[in-house]
């Protein structure tokens, strides 16, 4: 089974939480991954701002871009590790609303999944799965063909 | 495969041109969607979303009709899904805007396609199981009755 860090991302976009609410907007436009992840003393992950925060919680309450990027952020973040098995990450993902975590390992950030790569890599594994369990099919029929003819038609009786 | 009708979000949100970032923001927050149709005389002329309005908002722009993205493909609702996803996969356009009778009738962006595909996957999945758990049953009742066993118990 593959794991949490295959998966990820590990460029992932970061600011302080001192920054504004405008560093994030401008940052969320240049990276284009749709997230930012706010960090406390630089390392450990505090808070996910995303475009949706920006578009309801600033822009259309006509909020401050000066204001601290704190307080349209969710938080706390749930988190997974690098080295989690993409069936276990699932199924935090699917506990939870949002469709981002942060990767930590050793209370730093490493990295960023999303449901979507997640789920993405689950269904293409499980086509191997379903190839073999076509095969498994092929050869049942095969063998009902056999013993249908068998004993059918060339008349072979026990 | 399944035709685009199926599929496609019927409510679609359409903002004017004229209409300032600041409301095509609350339209998308009020109505909990991440895109908008810009149309006019109910032809889409673009589709705008989130990080289109983000964008606008931080280079000062004040209406829609200075942030709209055209990067979208009209389609009709007999479309198969199948054409969508190669558009998807090899044009990167992720906006269809679905027109019907020269009629704006609905939108599908790529959470509804990966959405779908799922579930029809997931229909598969279920057929190939009930398959072959047929011929599974079929087989060992066979392999039984051919077995010195079950011919004891046949006779």
């Amino acid at each position: 089974m593959a794991k949490v860090k295959k998966v990820m991302l590990t460029n992932v976009p970061t600011l302080k939480k001192e920054a504004s609410i405008l560093d994030a907007a401008k940052l969320l436009v240049k990276d284009g991954s749709g997230c930012i992840v706010i960090l406390h003393n630089n390392r450990i992950p505090f808070g996910i701002v995303t475009e949706l925060d920006i578009v309801r919680k600033v822009i259309s309450e006509g909020k401050s871009l000066n204001d601290h990027v704190t307080d349209i952020m969710n938080y706390p973040v749930t988190h997974v590790t690098p080295n989690m098995d993409l069936d276990e990450a699932l199924k935090i993902i699917d506990t939870k609303s949002f469709r981002r975590f942060p990767v930590v390992e050793n209370d730093e950030l490493v990295g960023l999944v999303t449901q979507k790569d997640v789920v993405t890599v689950i269904s293409s594994n499980l086509k191997l799965h379903r190839t073999i369990q076509n095969a498994v099919l092929v050869l049942f029929i095969l063998f009902e063909l056999f013993v249908f003819i068998f004993y059918k038609y060339l008349g072979v009786r026990r | 495969m399944a035709e685009v009708r199926k599929i496609m979000t019927e409510n679609v949100i359409v903002v004017s041109q004229s209409a300032s970032i600041k409301n095509a923001a609350k339209l998308m927050k009020s109505k909990s969607v991440s895109s908008l149709v810009v149309a006019e005389k109910n032809q889409p002329i673009a589709v705008i979303n989130e990080i289109d309005v983000i964008r606008g908002f931080v280079d000062k722009k004040k209406y829609v009709k200075d942030i709209l993205n055209k990067e979208f493909i009209v389609i009709s609702p007999s479309t198969k899904l199948h054409e969508v996803v190669k558009d998807l996969k090899e044009k990167k356009i992720k906006k269809f805007p679905v027109v019907e009778n020269q009629k704006l009738v609905g939108l599908i962006t790529e959470t509804d396609v990966i959405e779908a595909t799922r579930d029809f996957t997931r229909f598969q999945h279920i057929v190939q199981d009930v398959i072959l758990i047929v011929f599974g049953l079929a087989t060992a009742v066979t392999l039984f009755y051919l077995s010195p066993l079950g011919a004891a118990i046949f006779k």
